[in-house]
């Protein structure tokens, strides 16, 4: 059969035609724009104890710049997703309007080139007096502040009175042999004395757990000593003690964050560690563990007691522009999250700790556990950085596998911080 | 020939969609994929060229080769179990026994529901403490077998891969397909030979179904080779880096936003993925071009 030609070129164009359209509808001329849009994907939504606050700030910004600047929030409530689509957007050159990221050695690499807007000059005006001492500097590489420093953490051991009670302890231990004696007396009452874990893509609960022990014997700075300083096998060896005889649930290697958190919030585990964001969801979820936690410094066997560990937790940023309105527009929004007064109100509804200073407006009611939280952090000895502020995601990610490792008895603590060391190409 | 040759514009023009489409969407990211992983890139900085070094890295990463064993693991149990098993029931459902239809239904079902759904339910069910595997083997007095199925090294990767295989509804309903299209006439033919079901099953229904079992085992093939979501999900490659697969170690490699050796990854995923499946293809296609040849 001969092919007619026109028949064939008109088919030809027809099935091009929507390869065409899609290769052309980037170039349709955007419809004039007097209203300073700005896309905000955020992981403070849903289940997130700050949620309903932020997005209470978002709208009342709004609604006090109607016609001019508009915070469009892009919900994304996967901590994991959130940092992929950050990761991939920057990657692509799409750098989202505002966002937010965990301040850590991977994600400060959004420094490199100039993605990133920069507030280092804004900042040493009287908005850089908001902030509390060492937050801008904690959020400085090579002398510029490309990120706006916004909540901080604490990371305490929680405990359970009721259960210490059950066991017959009366108040939780100040020494290292107090503290193992505890957990033989929980077990000895049928309670788990630990909460702990391997999964997730950092083990949270167990990094913290080494992070209170490495810091307990090698003191505020433990961070800046190389892994091959031998405070390391000796913290590493305690977290295996953890592990070990029944002081932690039989699921611990291999379970994630919300196995760990369940447990001690159905009671079922004595301790566990974690950061005041999660008050909100232990108030909601379990009022009874809740109402019986108390909070306190690891008893280790090292010279460095009442230590906690504490970082900064997250950071607002910005996609860098030329336009001088666009800019004043993030700074402007920028400015009202990190008011005083509206900071007061995400943390005293969330139990969040920030980097910005701000007074408790009278006869207002802290939350009991909020405040035990600014209590510990006042009165702590020492406050030094967890494992992973230290270290790239993929040596983070490394900890929970070689720890798994230990934890089935596959490796020893030295050959634990041997596979750390080789992801960190130390 | 000649036909064709004086017929080339027209051809070329209706090839042309497809082929910009093509090329667009997979030839140009795929020469972008090679060309990244020849780069040290974290994708905001500038490129640096630095050759096969983040090949010669990866090779040098036993987790890397763990994953790519388990790959080959997850490939070999998706086509010689999943497939397998897929057929036999689309052979027992042709049969048309009561319910097949509901039954039908009823196992293509999970196919239809997200992996995300489905991966929970399993970590609920392999869990230590209150798992429902653990519990019914306490009940029936089997304490001492009850395992942290997860979180054990020698469970954990079986694990993964049996709450996989057991969904067959993908494979069985395209064997269905073709075992419902076998005519009627050859089973009458067998029966008055005296031909029993499994022999009517072993000398007609399989031969004739055998190529749609190899383009189900090609499948089954290319989907243990890239498989992630699961193990991302119920063990992250844990414990141990025990359930470690490519795909994870591309993704923790992109998070650490080294993503030089994560397309150097991708370049190998493709390679090994090509070639095993390639030299499955030409097995059979041998096997085959044997058989017709004794015939």
């Amino acid at each position: 059969m001969r092919l007619n030609k026109t028949v064939a070129i008109l088919l030809g164009v027809l099935l091009l035609a929507p390869a065409l359209l899609i290769a052309g509808g980037g170039q349709q001329a955007a419809p004039e724009q007097r209203e300073i849009v700005l896309n905000w994907p955020t992981i403070w939504v849903g289940q997130d104890a700050k949620a309903t606050v932020v997005e209470q700030l978002v709208n009342e910004f709004n609604q006090a710049n109607a016609g001019q600047i508009r915070i469009n929030m892009q919900p994304s409530p996967d901590y994991d997703g959130y940092r992929d689509l950050i990761n991939t957007s920057i990657a692509a050159g799409q750098v989202p309007d505002l966002f937010v990221f965990n301040v850590d050695p991977t994600q400060f690499q959004y420094y490199d080139g100039d993605l990133l807007m920069d507030f280092t000059d804004d900042l040493k005006g009287p908005w850089g007096n908001r902030f509390v001492d060492g937050a801008i500097q904690a959020s400085t590489r090579n002398g510029r502040v490309k990120s706006v420093p916004f909540e901080s953490a604490l990371t305490p051991i929680w405990y359970n009175t009721a259960l210490f009670e059950r066991a017959g302890i009366s108040q939780f231990p100040t020494t290292n042999a107090g503290f193992w004696e505890a957990a033989e007396k929980l077990k000895a009452a049928g309670i788990v004395p630990m909460s702990h874990m391997t999964g997730g893509t950092n083990a949270w609960t167990s990094m913290l757990w080494y992070s209170h022990i490495v810091a307990n014997i090698g003191g505020p700075d433990v961070w800046s000593k190389p892994l091959s300083d031998p405070v390391f096998v000796q913290a590493a060896e305690i977290l295996l003690r953890m592990y070990q005889d029944g002081n932690t649930t039989r699921d611990a290697v291999g379970a994630d964050a919300g196995v760990s958190g369940g447990h001690y919030q159905a009671q079922n585990t004595a301790m566990f560690i974690n950061g005041p964001w999660y008050i909100g969801n232990i108030r909601t979820n379990s009022p009874e563990a809740y109402a019986n936690t108390r909070l306190a410094a690891f008893p280790g066997p090292g010279n460095y007691q009442g230590g906690q560990i504490g970082f900064l937790l997250s950071n607002l940023a910005a996609a860098n522009t030329n336009d001088p309105a666009r800019r004043a527009a993030v700074i402007k929004f920028m400015q009202w999250m990190t008011e005083p007064a509206n900071v007061a109100r995400l943390s005293l509804d969330s139990g969040a700790l920030f980097t910005i200073r701000f007074d408790i407006p009278p006869g207002t009611e802290v939350d009991p556990l909020q405040q035990m939280f600014l209590e510990i952090n006042s009165s702590a000895t020492f406050i030094a950085e967890h494992f992973q502020a230290n270290f790239p995601a993929d040596v983070v990610a490394e900890f929970g596998q070689a720890l798994g490792s230990m934890a089935l008895g596959r490796s020893t603590p030295q050959q634990f911080i041997a596979q750390i060391r080789a992801a960190a190409g130390q | 020939m000649k036909q064709l040759n004086k017929n080339w514009k027209g051809i070329g023009l209706f090839l042309l969609p497809a082929g910009v489409l093509y090329s667009l969407f997979f030839i140009i990211p795929l020469g972008f994929v090679f060309y990244v992983s020849l780069q040290s890139w974290n994708g905001i900085s500038a490129m640096e060229f630095i050759g096969l070094t983040n090949y010669r890295n990866l090779f040098q990463n036993p987790t890397f080769i763990l994953g790519i064993r388990n790959n080959f693991i997850w490939a070999m149990a998706l086509a010689f179990i999943q497939v397998p098993l897929a057929a036999l029931i689309a052979m027992i459902l042709t049969r048309k026994p009561r319910g097949w239809r509901f039954l039908r239904t009823v196992y293509f079902l999970p196919n239809v529901i997200s992996q995300v759904a489905i991966a929970m339910l399993w970590i609920s069910i392999y869990n230590a403490e209150y798992g429902a595997i653990n519990q019914f083997l306490t009940m029936i007095g089997l304490e001492d077998l009850t395992q942290n199925w997860l979180g054990q090294i020698e469970t954990a990767l079986p694990a993964v891969i049996i709450q996989q295989v057991l969904y067959i509804g993908y494979f069985m309903i395209i064997l269905l397909a073709a075992t419902m299209s076998i005519p009627e006439s050859f089973y009458e033919a067998a029966q008055l030979d005296g031909a029993n079901v499994f022999q009517q099953d072993w000398y007609i229904t399989l031969p004739m179904i055998k190529s749609i079992m190899v383009v189900c085992m090609t499948l089954a093939i290319s989907y243990g080779l890239r498989h992630f979501e699961a193990t991302f999900l119920m063990t992250n490659g844990g414990p141990a880096n025990s359930t470690m697969v490519m795909g994870l170690h591309l993704y923790r490699r992109t998070s650490s936003l080294d993503y030089g050796q994560a397309n150097a990854v991708g370049t190998t995923l493709i390679l090994v993925g090509g070639t095993i499946i390639v030299v499955i293809r030409r097995l059979f296609s041998r096997r085959d071009k044997a058989a017709d040849a004794v015939q």
